[in-house]
Parts: C-alpha cells; structure tokens; sequence
C-alpha cells in the first residue's frame, strides 16, 4: 500500500511537470525554454482538469502514506529499508521538479528582475519595480503583470544573495534560483530530520511529512520560492537552540526575517521559553550586522521591512480564507475594516500563544501556531505561504498543529477545484 | 486533557467548520459564475459565427452592484489572429442562461492590438447599451489628434 502511495506520488509529480514542459498555459508562466527536452518525451499542454485531478491524487497518496507510516511505525521489521525508501521518494520528487519548468508562479521572475535591477542596471529594487528596465532587460516580460510596479518586498539578505545570480543572464539566473530552492529544500528537510530526531519524533514520518507534501513539492519547489530558503533558517534555529546554542539561534531567525519577515514570529516564542540572554544577544549581534550591510548595499529602504509588510497586507488574494469568509456572510470582498479586525485577532491570538509558552507550553508549537494564524488570517494568501508551519509541525508533541496545518493546506486545495465542476474554455 | 486545552481544541474545530462551510460555499459561488462565462463565451461564438477560443471577459460595472451585477463584456478577434492582433468585436451581456446561453444586449468594435477595453478607443457601438458607451464624433476626433500629436514627439 505504502509503495502504491509513493507511486501515485511520483506520477502526479511527473505528469505535472511534463505537461508543463510542453508550452506555456495558464498554469505555466511565460518562461525561458529551460525544460523543453521534457516536452518532447510526451505529455500534453498543462490544463486545469489535469493539473487538478493529479494535485488531488497526490493529496490523496500524501495522506494515507502518513496515515501508513504513523500507524506502522513499530510494526515495520526492516525500519532501513523504510529510511531509505522515504529518503529516495523525496529525494526524487525535488529532483523531478527540478528539472521541469517553473510552475504556477511568476514570483521568480519578480526575484530575478530585482537582482538584474541591482547588479545589471544600477538601480534600487527597494525603490523601484521591474518596470524601471522594461525595454532594457530580457527578464522583464517574465515578470508577473501585478509586479511590475512594485518594490522589492524581500530582505536585503535575500537581495544580497540574488545578486551573484542577476549576473548570469536570465537563464542562467533561472538555473540559479531553482538550484537555491533546491538546495534550500534538501537543508530544511535534513534540518527537520535532525530536529525531530533530537526531540524524539519519528524522523521518517517528519521527512515524508514535509518532503511529499504535494504544496511543497509542486508550488513550494515548484515555484523555486524564496520561502524555502526562510524555513531552512527557520529550522536551523531550531536545530541550535537543540545543542543549547542560543546566539547562534537568535542570530538565525534574524536571517530568516531578513530574507522574509515572516520568520521573525519565531523570536519572542523562542526568547520567553529559552529564557537566556544569549538568545537577545545574538539576535541583536545579527540585526546590527545585517542591518549594518543592508544599510550600506540599499540604503534607508533596504532595511525597511515593515513598510514592506505593510503594503503587502493590504493585498487580498482570491484563495485567502477572509476573502471565502467575505463571502459566505454576503460581502463582494474585503473591506479596510476587515484588515483592521484580522490584525486583531491575530494579536489576540499571538498574545494567548505567548501566555501559554510562558506557563511551559512548547515554543516550537506556539512559533507554528502563530505561522499557520498569519497565513488563515493574511488576505494575500498564496499556497506557499500555507507551507511556513509545516515543518515546525512535524517536530512538537502537539499533534493539533499538524491536523490543523494539513487541513487548512487541503481546503486550500478543495478551493481551487471549480474549473473540475465548470471547466470554462 | 487541561481545561485551557479543551477549550482550545473547541474553538479550533468551529473554527474548522466555519472554514469548511466558506469553503464549499466559495468553491460553489465561483462554479455558478463559471458556469455563466461559459455561457458567455458561447454566446459571443453564436453571436458571431467564430468559434474563436481566445477571448477575453470583462464583469463590467453597470449600476453599483459591483461584481454581483452579473453583467459581462466578452471581446474577441473579428477574423482569426493572435489575442487583440485584430479589429475586436465586444458584447455586452447579461440575464439569465437560457439554452446555454444568455442575451446579447449591445457592443461596440475596438482597433486592433488595443490591450484595454476604454471608453475612447470604441467605436461602432450598436444595441441597447450604446448610449453613451462610445465616444462622441467630437471626442473621437479629439482622442485622434491626440494620438497624432503624442506620436510625433
């Protein structure tokens, strides 16, 4: 049964990628021809109905492997072969979407245009968008419609780490930043294996968790996001605070927020249930060094991240739950209201997680809680963003997390099945 | 379990519940409305005698019901082409789907390679909605010198 899952797993994963290798649809963003060897070995252009059916399948598979492995895990005599079975399903998963194009999202032209900007062009990305080089670079028609005006939202981290690869062209760059998501991905799951290994957590269960979610796999690895570089930050600050390296932990989630904020919810979690100075003190070592370097790279605004956070709160996405919710009680949208009301009850929620990791409730648990709170709550929600408290899920004794994080990732996915009822053509 | 925990795991399986209902209720909300630009786009196919597939739909915003006003402008190519490489024809529809259908009540033409539907691009508007929709003759000739003069500097 596990070995059908496991296939099912890969078909999906290869029948994604192949179609999509095949020509541009609405699902495969304008892109370079950097997969078109794997259009020739069959497949047909990437549609809703198939891109649905084999996103559920998956799902599906995803799911009743877990099940497998959690209910089976002292049954099973050979637990090497099992290891090495789930290493290689992995393993080959990321490396299939690897060598496929990119998939769903036009972000990484977004992140690539920034570095042409800086490195090619001389120009802010903190204060311009992609479309201060239309007419200049090549990678400006790749870059998604809805970006084209706006800044960078990413830390100067991130900035700095792209620019090496904004001098490599737009296919070369292309070839970089899924190399970055690739290696990204293969840190943060070895991270998370060690993690749960040293809190005594079923290390495959964790690995297969994370490594097979159809979310990470398709969109999160898919889309070559920038987010699995956060999460690899993210779980290595967890991995210090394991061998008591409290600076080298506060210091990290420093990083992780300087390339995307987000992670930065993980400090006062990890401040109030560590309780040691060092912990403040690395994280201050880290922000005035990265600070210092941002400051010098990009000025003011590249260290600005809050006005950045600011202007993409506002955004309201179509698949975010207060936008569904809008909906059900009868509203065409979002309101300024709405905003106003979800950022309230995000601090509510934030303030009792505080509360509960200063009586000894676990700071890993209540760093994850607050992640998948930000994503239910966020109007701007995107499938990766449902991805940031997975693997802090997969290393903490409350198994509440992980139900609510896979659920709230499959309504994301029922979301997207209405072109299955009313395929408009 | 503590008191502090149950009361959590209450509130997060109504949490889930109203989740599910906004969810299946958006996943039907948005089948009706496909359910409708397939309509649409049949229509502008019937209408015109092409069975093109790369048209565009619009909800334009007659009135002030926004979104919900069920009204729909779809525009395509009057002879084969690339999307907008041609002269386009576009429809103004709306009102119930009646044999897969619903009813044409209006259009206007729009030059080829023109990306937006604007006011001062249309011309030839015909039918119920063309008060109003296109430009005057005066505004025209305006925009048309406009044009000429911003595309000698």
């Amino acid at each position: 049964m596990a070995i059908a899952c496991a296939l099912v797993l890969l078909a999906a994963t290869v029948e994604i990628v192949l179609d999509a290798a095949r020509e541009h649809s609405p699902l495969v963003p304008r892109t370079p021809h950097i997969a078109g060897w794997l259009g020739s070995l069959g497949g047909e252009r990437l549609g809703y109905r198939v891109f649905l059916i084999a996103l559920i399948a998956a799902a599906v598979a995803y799911g009743l492997l877990l099940a497998l492995v959690r209910t089976r895990a002292q049954d099973v005599g050979d637990r090497t072969t099992v290891r090495r079975a789930s290493i290689g399903l992995v393993a080959l998963l990321n490396l299939i979407v690897f060598a496929g194009p990119i998939l769903i999202s036009t972000d990484v032209f977004s992140y690539l245009a920034y570095a042409r900007m800086g490195v090619v062009h001389g120009i802010d990305p903190y204060t311009h968008g992609p479309v201060a080089i239309a007419g200049h670079d090549a990678v400006f028609r790749y870059v998604g419609h809805n970006w084209l005006r706006v800044a960078t939202a990413y830390g100067p981290i991130y900035t700095l780490l792209s620019y090496p690869l904004g001098l490599l062209g737009v296919v070369g760059g292309l070839w970089g930043m899924k190399l970055y998501a690739l290696l990204a991905s293969a840190a943060t799951l070895a991270l998370t294996w060690h993690v749960a290994r040293r809190r005594g957590h079923d290390r495959i269960f964790a690995l297969l968790a994370v490594g097979a979610n159809p979310l990470y796999v398709i969109y999160g690895l898919g889309g070559a996001h920038n987010d699995l570089i956060m999460l690899a930050l993210m779980m290595g600050a967890v991995a210090f605070t394991l061998s008591d390296r409290d600076a080298a932990a506060g210091a990290t989630v420093v990083a992780g927020a300087l390339v995307k904020a987000t992670v930065a919810v993980l400090l006062p979690f990890m401040i109030l249930a560590r309780r040691r100075a060092s912990t403040v003190h690395g994280a201050l070592a880290a922000l005035v060094l990265c600070a210092l370097a941002g400051y010098l790279a990009f000025g003011v605004h590249g260290i600005d991240v809050v006005s950045a956070l600011g202007r993409d709160s506002a955004f309201v996405s179509t698949d975010s739950f207060p936008n569904e919710l809008a909906h059900l009680f009868g509203k065409p949208g979002v309101f300024p209201v709405d905003h106003d009301l979800l950022k309230a009850a995000l601090v509510l929620i934030v303030l009792h997680l505080l509360y509960r990791t200063y009586r000894g409730y676990d700071w890993v648990a209540a760093s994850g809680w607050a992640l998948l709170a930000i994503s239910v709550t966020s109007t701007w929600l995107l499938a990766w963003y449902i991805l940031w408290p997975l693997p802090l899920a997969v290393v903490t004794r409350d198994r509440r997390l992980l139900v609510a994080t896979l659920f709230v990732q499959a309504l994301f996915i029922a979301h997207q099945t209405s072109p299955l009822f009313a395929p408009v053509s | 379990m503590s008191r502090v925990r149950l009361i959590e795991t209450t509130v997060l399986i109504l949490l889930g519940l109203l989740l599910v209902g906004a969810t299946v209720n958006d996943v039907a909300r948005q089948t009706h409305v496909n359910q409708r630009l397939i309509a649409d786009l049949r229509t502008w196919r019937a209408y015109t005698g092409h069975g093109y597939h790369n048209l565009s739909i619009e909800q334009t915003l007659y009135g002030e019901r926004g979104e919900r006003s069920q009204r729909e402008v779809v525009c395509g190519n009057t002879v084969p082409g690339a999307p907008r490489a041609r002269i386009q024809l576009c429809l103004a529809i709306w009102g119930p789907v009646v044999a897969g259908r619903r009813t044409v009540h209006g259009g206007w033409y729009l030059p080829a390679r023109t990306e937006e539907d604007l006011r001062r691009y249309r011309y030839g508007c015909f039918g119920q909605v063309s008060a109003g929709i296109c430009p005057t003759a005066a505004e025209a000739r305006a925009e048309h010198r406009h044009a000429r003069s911003g595309a000698g500097t």
